[in-house]
């Protein structure tokens, strides 16, 4: 679905924002862009989403090449979700949806109602302007007109951001049933328990270069430290001690009257994403 | 046709929340009050009001418009209370002229005007050329003026706030990803800002410069409107896309109002000769408007690929301020 060769941009001169990145996307894949701001994720997507041009090396957008694809073709196999709900405040829900579907072919369209309501959008608000609407239902509009024109290639910034848990569930939900549908999801966060949960794999990309990329599993299993900590009572007193995993074959290899809690230490992604470029996310 | 069908009515929408059709039609109503009950009674006074005192009746013949006072003090008091005034002494057989000093060619004028009322006899009407009475000069002449103001102001700052409400809303952005002709999104603000201007060209002349002199004038007033109300839309989305918020475009509008608009009112309507307003492109727009309205001259082809030639320079740059502002990071 997306594959890119060498892609380099630059603002300016003396601003190099991409130097020389290298992934592919698959057709139904949900693929993670993690990396912290200024790391060129937004470059990347502007170049994706054709609104960035100028670019080096070569960038492919369903089998075309991205300078070619430029076309009203292109933009209605595309669905974007920006990272700020942008809408027409003085516009209800249905209006903005009517609006931005009238640029669609109408038989690739979605029903607009049936859309909200599966993103679980308040029926009494769906003739009130945007202004009134709080965050949460910003999010789940502009959610829904990311995906009226039932995109095959859905790209995602910040997808449950201003959402309560409840809502960043669902809207997970979505992106599955999204991907089930045959859906290639690029999906751009710093949420990593998003990236964890959603992505089939993951790129860490820093100062505008890609530092790892693979599945969540491989990341976590390149990284752990094989060791276990355990945490038990002995004597009265609590104790913790931290124990290689291959020495919990033989048993515990110390003296407990009771043992509390046994953890392995999985890192997180927060945590190779750390590790990899020696910064946090957020 | 469908994509700008939905970009006119968006348009429109947001036109009509912003209560831009509202306020035009107040212009108009304020704009028609003004001219029918303020600006035609104040043309038709009198300049300067002219006293004579002329205890013995040495000037028999003298113009209605003259005031009589009975005493050398009423004089006195009369010029003191209207210091514009003009006092003609007669008292002493010989005519005296009194008045409070304003400025050399005005003081002139005064006296020269006073003389007039007193001896109606010796000034023979001048003789007038063109058809226009004097109340349809001056009715043409204010339209004219405020059909540009209307333009050159209320147009303009319109257009920006639109824009301005829009690109608050980050909306343009999303456009960039829609698949629709960009330059669309342009256009359908330009028709109907041209639309309504020239409807409100229509309404305002055949309000004001009376119906069946509008419809002789009518195709050259609408060319002309045309003309500015497309450069000034244009010039309006440059310089909101151009600046940051809509406090920068107010100000940038004051300068815009007082330092350019200024000089071509002065040069157009006045005395004042600026030897450079030949070179200022708003003066040939104001003085194409006012030939359209007293039918002076037809605009040549040159006028005519000039304003052309500026409304594609101008929709030019606002496209690439446009592709531009979808890039931006909101």
């Amino acid at each position: 679905m997306i594959e890119v060769k060498d892609l380099t941009f630059s603002y300016g001169k003396d601003r190099q924002a991409l130097h020389g990145l290298n992934f592919a996307v698959g057709d139904g894949e949900i693929f993670g862009f993690l990396g912290p701001n200024g790391s060129g994720k937004s470059t990347t997507q502007k170049i994706l989403t054709g609104i960035l041009k100028g670019h080096g090396g070569t960038v492919s957008l369903f089998g075309s090449d991205i300078r070619a694809a430029h076309t009203r073709e292109f933009f209605q196999k595309i669905g974007v979700l920006f990272e700020f709900p942008y809408l027409y405040a003085n516009l209800s829900v249905l209006d903005n949806l009517r609006y931005f579907a009238s640029f669609y072919p109408q038989d690739q369209l979605r029903d607009a109602e049936e859309l909200l309501d599966e993103l679980e959008f308040k029926p009494d608000f769906l003739k009130k302007p945007v202004s009134s609407y709080s965050k949460g239902m910003r999010q789940r509009a502009s959610m829904a007109r990311a995906l009226i024109s039932n995109p095959k290639l859905l790209f995602l910034d910040e997808p449950t951001s201003g959402l309560d848990p409840a809502g960043a569930v669902l809207f997970r939900q979505i992106i599955e049933n999204e991907r089930k549908k045959g859906t290639t999801v690029f999906l751009t966060t710093h949420n990593m328990l998003d990236a964890d949960l959603l992505c089939d794999r993951v790129a860490f990309l820093s100062n505008g270069t890609l530092v790892a990329l693979d599945t969540p599993g491989n990341l976590k299993e390149q990284n752990r430290n094989h060791s276990i900590v355990i945490e038990y009572l002995y004597q009265g007193k609590r104790a913790e001690q931290t124990i290689a995993a291959p020495e919990l074959r033989a048993g515990i290899p110390f003296a407990y009257d009771e043992i509390i809690r046994i953890h392995s230490q999985e890192p997180t992604l927060e945590d190779i994403f750390l590790r990899y470029t020696g910064r946090r996310l957020s | 046709m469908r994509h700008f069908r939905s970009l006119l009515k968006k348009d429109i929408r947001l036109l009509v929340s912003g209560k831009f059709f509202l306020m035009s039609l107040g212009c108009l109503i304020l704009y028609t009050l003004y001219v029918n009950f303020g600006y035609l009674r104040f043309v038709n006074a009198q300049l300067y009001n002219v006293y004579l005192y002329d205890p013995v009746g040495t000037q028999a013949a003298v113009s209605e418009l003259m005031q009589r006072v009975s005493s050398a003090e009423e004089l006195d008091m009369a010029l003191r209370e209207d210091t514009n005034g003009v006092g003609i002494d007669a008292g002493t057989g010989t005519v005296r002229i009194l008045m409070y000093e304003g400025t050399e060619h005005a003081d002139r004028h005064r006296a020269d005007y006073a003389l007039s009322l007193l001896r109606p006899a010796e000034h023979g009407a001048a003789e007038t050329i063109g058809s226009n009475t004097p109340e349809q000069k001056a009715r043409k002449e204010i339209t004219c003026e405020l059909l540009f103001f209307e333009i050159t102001a209320v147009g303009f700052l319109g257009m920006a706030s639109v824009l301005f409400k829009e690109k608050s809303m980050g909306i343009i952005r999303v456009h960039a990803i829609l698949p629709l002709q960009k330059n669309l999104f342009v256009l359908s603000k330009l028709v109907i800002f041209l639309l309504s201007d020239l409807l409100f060209a229509v309404l305002l002349s055949s309000l004001n410069a009376g119906l069946p002199d509008t419809i002789a004038l009518l195709p050259a007033i609408l060319l002309q409107t045309t003309f500015l109300s497309l450069i000034m839309a244009l010039a309006g989305l440059i310089c909101s896309l151009l600046l940051k918020d809509f406090r920068q475009f107010t100000l940038a509008y004051l300068v815009l109002a007082v330092f350019v608009a200024t000089p071509v009112f002065l040069s157009a309507n006045t005395a004042v000769k600026l030897d450079w307003i030949r070179f200022h492109p708003f003066y040939h727009l104001y003085m194409g408007l006012k030939h359209a309205y007293f039918q002076t001259s037809t605009p040549g082809p040159s006028y005519c690929l000039g304003c052309a030639a500026a409304i594609a320079s101008l929709f030019a740059a606002v496209q690439v301020l446009f592709l531009r502002e979808m890039r931006k990071e909101i």
